[in-house]
């Protein structure tokens, strides 16, 4: 309690010693009793012990605050560390060291201070985070919904790893809006294109569902609204796509199909390229601005509609087309379309409304495909009746052949004539081993089928029965001429013994041709074939009678000539015909029987047996001659000559005889040709399979110089071109 | 069927060029005719009513021409040059240039592209769309084997007929070297080659009266059915004159054709049945060109001497469109003893 050193305490001391002296003096003075001084003396004492009881009283309690001002500041500090997620700096250490207490406040208190700065800072920086993970929240859920219940958040937690653990939570925020953006910009995308695609304005769209997306500057609406709703447009604007695609790509297949009925030309057809190349595309293969805008659909519907009425317009024609086509295959597969007359009622039903044409067009084109169908299954049975036919027609010019008095005469052409001769008895030996096949396999083709077969309308099998029976006639009449030439014979040597000479062999002069079969004309088969059966085997009565059935093998030909009783036009004026082809010496004789058969069967140039080598120089330089480019310009011996050409129909040597049979079969068409004037009647071409000869006299000059020198066209000389020299090399050598 | 001799040779279109007629075109899709000739000019006339339309002039004879489209065409020139001719503004542009003089000019609508042959025996094509500038337009160069003389085009198949006989047909799709090289079937010069319109083959006619039918298929059987014939001819106190054919044109929808040759005739022919249907009385001069309306009611005749005998005094050039009567083109069948059709 008193402190010795302290000098204060001294003077206190000294001053209570010297006090307590005065006292005592004061108290002899007074004659103070000693109890009475006693008394006095522990009064003083005890007011002294009060006094000091009471110092140390507040000493004591300032040191009790001072303690606990420490105790406050370092719970503050280890609140904020923890806080923090620091670890406390200061440990205890007042104990060890003896800090006064007063020191280890000072000391304690800057570190609280500090803390406290650091623990603001990292408050802000919380705030700082929170607020944007607020903000960015916000626009990705919307204001409503996200309570920021976390930015008021506890105070007790603000260690580096919660604030990690917001940066993570902002940094993910921050990464689902860019991925949103993106979404969105996705979508904005596929709208766009949709929308160009449609031909709506996309703007209107986008504004409709979110203001902030038809600006391209600003920012984007990203909340899960828009985006639904983005979605929701796409799915919209992708279902009028498909509709509308759907709807384009069945107006383009109509549009091809009609295209494809009426032949509409590429160049209309051209206009529609877009349309009709998307007509298989999948939806996201259509990309093209505008395709599907309702503008193009309703043009595109309109191109239809208008097709569809030129379709109704052309329908008849179509109809007829169709139909013509039908009967042209028929025709190139000699069978008999089966259709004539309901087409001939169907068209009329046409013309007054009665029937949808689409429905005949179908019909017929369901009969094209039935009859290529039975084509197909006729093409190899029909092959071997063009065979067989092409031999008759060998055969039967074999027979005229054989008939001819002049054949072996030397004339042009005679070694071709013999050629084919020789050829057509080779195929005549074989004809009786082809027409057996021939049946045979028709038989069973008739058997598999349950139907006849039948050429051009007429039952091959019957066609190959006339034909066995003529043949077997034919051979009777063979033989029957061997004997009457036998019996002829003998009658002659009889008028001889009687008048010593002769009987001119040229009474037969007249060399008709037997009859033959036709091959060309479709029902004048039948009449020929029947003609033929008829004529052939009548005799002539006188000779019938004569007739012994004696056989001879010598000279069968020439004068059996009487017999045949020749009815046709075209037959009776063959003679002269060919006398005018000999004295011309044109290739042509060896061709005539097969004229016939061109001419008729136009329908089958293909099968035409084609156009027998002529050696250039002998038949080009003989029509060179006599060939006239126009028959019209005059009508002379040499017109005459030069008509049966190659390809002339019969062999008859006038124009008029021709036209008759060929053209309308009467006479009063008959156009007598006058030089200059046109002719309306169709001439034969010259046709050579050869080119032309060497130098024949042209009008013109130009052909002739060719050899010596350089080509040039009329064109060139003109406009005085000439090849540079070294073209010339090249050029010879060419 | 009368054969009275046709009283006109056809309606003649006033303002005619004033020298050789190259070409005339009918278009493709009105009646509209286009003439290039030696005067340096190509006009387009409106047949149907007989009007001188436009007229461009070329700074060398114009060898022929052809439309793009209505409202504009291409001309080939001897000064060499390609060009390309806007008819609404009557304005003209150089597509390109040859080395020589351009003897003949198509427009292919499949490939989209203008063929030119010239005498610099070469073939090039023209990408018209290009803007102006050979550079720009040329699409390729083809080397021949001579002077080009005819072209001819039907679908992607393109004809080329040039000096020396030589006959090239091309696939547009592949213009890298012929699709078959082949000598013309006739033994003198080629004076037209024309595509049949079915794109089966080609008709081929000299300048020695003849004209070849020929196939593009190779296969013996089409091969077998080539053919030549004599026309354009005649014989005069015992000596056989022989013309040029010069132009040959298709009917477009019958598909037989015309002839026209230096004696001045032009007749009508069905390839198919070798036929000749029509010949049309005599004009004035050589035949030089031929064309048929898109509808084949029209002909157009270019009488037109064609130089065959030198510079001589000769008749007026004139072009003369003619309607056509179906008679005179539409094949005549065989009569069928049971008519079908």
């Amino acid at each position: 309690m008193s402190n010795p050193q302290a000098d204060p305490l001294l003077q206190v001391e000294t001053t209570c010693g010297s006090l307590l002296y005065e006292l005592q003096i004061i108290w002899d003075e007074v004659g103070e009793s000693d109890a009475e001084r006693d008394k006095m003396l522990l009064e003083l004492e005890q007011e002294c012990l009060e006094v000091y009881r009471r110092k140390v009283d507040v000493a004591n309690r300032s040191r009790a605050q001072l303690r606990q001002a420490i105790a406050d500041a370092e719970a503050e500090l280890a609140a904020i560390c923890s806080a923090m997620g620091e670890r406390p700096v200061h440990i205890r250490q007042s104990d060890q060291n003896a800090e006064s207490l007063k020191e280890e406040l000072r000391r304690i208190l800057p570190q609280l201070e500090e803390m406290r700065k650091r623990k603001s800072d990292r408050r802000n920086q919380f705030l700082e985070v929170q607020e944007q993970i607020q903000d960015i929240s916000n626009e990705i859920y919307g204001s409503t919904q996200y309570i920021s219940s976390k930015t008021v958040g506890d105070e007790s937690d603000f260690s580096l790893r919660k604030l990690e653990e917001l940066h993570r939570e902002l940094h993910e925020l921050q990464k689902e809006k860019s991925d949103r953006l993106r979404q969105v910009q996705d979508h904005l995308c596929t709208v766009n294109s949709l929308c160009s695609v449609l031909g709506v304005d996309f703007k209107q769209i986008v504004v409709e569902v979110h203001p902030s997306l038809g600006d391209s500057g600003g920012p984007k609406s990203i909340s899960n609204g828009t985006i639904d709703q983005l979605d929701a447009a796409i799915r919209k604007l992708r279902e009028v796509k498909l509709q509308r695609m759907q709807r384009l790509q069945d107006l383009a297949s109509t549009m091809l199909e009609l295209w494809n009925l009426m032949d509409t030309p590429i160049e209309e057809q051209q206009i529609f390229q877009a349309v009709t190349c998307n007509i298989a595309a999948s939806e996201h293969e259509i990309t093209e601005p505008n395709t599907l805008s309702v503008d193009f659909i309703n043009y595109v519907e309109a191109e239809v509609s208008r097709l569809e009425e030129l379709k109704a317009s052309k329908m008849k024609e179509l109809v007829l087309k169709k139909r013509s086509e039908l009967e042209e295959f028929c025709r190139r597969t000699h069978m008999v379309p089966e259709i004539d007359s309901t087409m001939e009622d169907a068209i009329e039903a046409i013309e007054t409304g009665a029937v949808d044409p689409a429905c005949v067009l179908e019909q017929i084109e369901l009969q094209i495909a039935k009859v290529k169908e039975e084509a197909f299954s006729r093409k190899e049975l029909l092959e071997r009746v063009e065979k067989w036919l092409a031999a008759c027609d060998e055969e039967s010019w074999l027979e005229e052949y054989n008939r001819d008095e002049n054949r072996y005469n030397a004339g042009r052409g005679a070694h071709l004539t013999l050629k084919r001769a020789e050829k057509a008895r080779a195929l005549v030996n074989k004809l009786p081993a082809m027409v057996d096949a021939l049946a045979s396999k028709t038989a069973a083709w008739e058997e598999e089928r349950g139907i006849e077969f039948t050429y051009d309308g007429i039952r091959v099998l019957s066609m190959l029965e006339e034909y066995t029976l003529l043949r077997q006639e034919k051979e009777q009449e063979r033989r029957r001429q061997r004997d009457q030439k036998k019996l002829q014979g003998q009658l002659i040597a009889e008028q001889e013994a009687l008048y010593g000479s002769k009987p001119s062999p040229s009474k037969t002069q007249n060399v008709k041709k037997a009859p033959r079969m036709s091959t060309g004309g479709t029902s004048s088969r039948r009449v020929s074939v029947g003609g033929a059966m008829l004529q052939t085997p009548k005799p002539d009565p006188l000779q019938s009678v004569k007739a012994t059935p004696r056989p001879s093998r010598k000279s069968d030909r020439g004068h059996q000539n009487d017999q045949l009783n020749p009815q046709d036009d075209g037959f009776s004026v063959l003679s002269a015909g060919r006398r005018g082809l000999d004295i011309a010496g044109l290739p042509a004789k060896k061709h005539h029987s097969f004229g016939t058969a061109n001419v008729r069967e136009i329908e089958s140039p293909m099968m035409r047996v084609p156009f027998s080598p002529i050696s250039s120089t002998a038949s080009s330089k003989a029509n060179m001659a006599n060939l006239l480019d126009d028959p019209s310009m005059t009508h002379s011996e040499t017109l005459q000559k030069t008509l049966p050409n190659n390809n002339l129909q019969f062999t008859t040597p006038s124009k008029t005889n021709y036209m008759a049979d060929e053209e309308n079969k009467t006479p009063k068409a008959l156009p007598i040709p006058v030089p200059t004037t046109p002719a309306t009647v169709s001439v034969p071409m010259q046709t050579v399979t050869t080119p032309a000869p060497p130098p024949v006299s042209f009008g013109i000059k130009v052909v002739e110089e060719i050899p010596e020198e350089i080509e040039y066209s009329f064109e060139e000389r003109r406009a005085g071109f000439v090849l540079p020299k070294t073209h010339m090399k090249s050029m010879i050598q060419v | 069927m009368t054969s009275v001799p046709s009283p006109a040779p056809g309606r003649e279109l006033s303002n005619p060029p004033s020298d050789g007629i190259s070409n005339i075109r009918f278009s493709n899709h009105t009646d509209h005719l286009l003439v290039s000739s030696w005067d340096k000019s190509v006009r387009l006339y409106d047949a149907s009513a007989n009007a001188l339309r436009g007229e461009f002039f070329h700074g060398g004879p114009v060898l022929d021409c052809c439309f793009h489209d209505d409202s504009s065409g291409f001309s080939a020139s001897a000064d060499n040059t390609v060009r390309r001719l806007l008819f609404s503004s009557n304005k003209e542009d150089i597509l390109g240039r040859h080395d020589a003089p351009v003897r003949c000019i198509e427009y292919s609508y499949a490939a989209g592209q203008l063929i030119t042959g010239s005498w610099d025996k070469t073939l090039k094509c023209w990408d018209p769309r290009g803007a102006s500038g050979q550079d720009r337009t040329l699409v390729g160069t083809y080397p021949q084997p001579e002077r080009v003389y005819s072209l001819s085009l039907v679908g992607n198949r393109l004809v080329v007929a040039t000096a020396g006989r030589h006959v090239n047909v091309y696939d547009l799709r592949n213009m890298s070297q012929p699709e078959q090289r082949r000598e013309s079937s006739l033994k003198y010069q080629t004076r037209c080659v024309r595509c049949y319109p079915n794109g089966t083959g080609y008709a081929l006619s000299s300048v020695e009266g003849r004209v070849a039918m020929e196939f593009f298929d190779l296969s013996e059987a089409s091969q077998a059915k080539k053919y030549a014939f004599k026309c354009h001819r005649k014989t005069e106190a015992g000596r056989d004159i022989v013309y040029p054919v010069n132009a040959i044109a298709f009917h477009p929808v019958y598909g037989t054709f015309a002839t026209g040759g230096c004696d001045g005739y032009v007749n009508v022919w069905d390839g198919n049945n070798k036929k000749r249907l029509y010949q049309y009385s005599k004009y004035p001069t050589s035949i030089a060109a031929l064309s048929f309306s898109r509808d084949g009611r029209l002909l157009a005749v270019a009488s037109s001497y064609t130089y065959e005998e030198g510079d001589k005094p000769h008749e007026p050039d004139a072009i003369y469109v003619r309607s056509v009567n179906e008679i005179e083109v539409k094949p005549k069948p065989k009569v069928y003893p049971n008519p079908l059709a």
